[in-house]
């Protein structure tokens, strides 16, 4: 079952353009390393582990120590809950997002030129 | 904005991010909303009427639902204002599962349409959905997938 905090925690995460380009780039490439997926992007190496950080605290990727590297794959288990939540026709939990989807992305929208 | 709106083979934002599948816009025509990878289809229609660049009328039906097929038109009126943009449904069973999305998806695809054309991209929250969506491509119902809906037809070709 997915909380208000957990969703307010996975609308912050996916808010942000260079986190979503994580996101897709984890979806086509499951178990992409820290170090390969750092090199798709023009921010530091430490941006992309701060962003990494963001989408695991919102539970949409988990990472496993393989050796010396880090591999990056997308978190079943919670998409697929949320993506119940989110097809459920009788739910109102979404429609009482939608406020805080918008939130959420403009907020990100001001601190996208830093990141 | 009519280029926009009837563009095919290339993913819409404003339209959830599917590819609009079709051979011809001759009335009669089918059509299918497909994933950008072709893997599923959300609805299927056929054209009703094409006449560029004011109105733009099809059937259309979901097809993760039983619900029969409405009608949907898209009117363009030039005013001194700019475009005026009028998504029009008709022939929605009230109380069924395509009126409540169509309720959810109309300000979606009004907003992100004329984001599109205005800056060229889905607006911040659009942006925000399309990958919500994405990331559940993976779960989407078996009677969605691409060969139940070939675009010689609007019924499913095999049992679900």
């Amino acid at each position: 079952m997915i909380t208000e905090e957990d969703a307010d925690r996975l609308f912050q995460a996916m808010a942000h353009t260079t986190r979503r380009k994580i996101l897709d780039l984890v979806r086509h490439t499951p178990g992409v390393t820290v170090g390969g997926l750092a090199q798709s992007f023009d921010v530091s190496r430490i941006a992309v582990m701060n962003h990494l950080a963001v989408l695991e605290a919102a539970d949409l990727i988990i990472s496993e120590k393989d050796g010396r590297s880090r591999r990056l794959y997308l978190n079943a288990v919670p998409i697929q809950l949320i993506y119940e939540r989110w097809s459920d026709q009788y739910s109102e939990m979404w429609a009482g997002r939608v406020t805080a989807i918008k939130y959420a992305a403009e907020r990100s929208a001001k601190k996208e030129t830093k990141t | 904005m009519w280029s926009e709106l009837v563009k095919s083979d290339t993913e819409l934002p404003f339209f959830f991010g599917a590819v609009c599948a079709c051979e011809s816009r001759e009335p009669g025509a089918p059509f299918a909303m497909r994933s950008k990878n072709g893997k599923h289809t959300s609805a299927v229609g056929e054209v009703l009427d094409f006449s560029p660049p004011h109105r733009y009328a099809h059937t259309f039906k979901f097809t993760a639902y039983d619900d029969p097929p409405c009608t949907i038109i898209y009117e363009l009126k030039e005013t001194d204002a700019g475009v005026e943009f009028s998504l029009i449904t008709e022939n929605v069973p009230t109380g069924s599962k395509t009126e409540k999305s169509m309720g959810r998806g109309g300000p979606f695809i009004i907003n992100n349409l004329k984001a599109m054309i205005e800056t060229g991209r889905p607006t911040t929250s659009g942006g925000l959905i399309l990958m919500m969506i994405r990331l559940f491509e993976g779960l989407t119902p078996k009677r969605c997938r691409s060969e139940n809906w070939p675009l010689s037809k609007t019924a499913p070709s095999t049992a679900r």
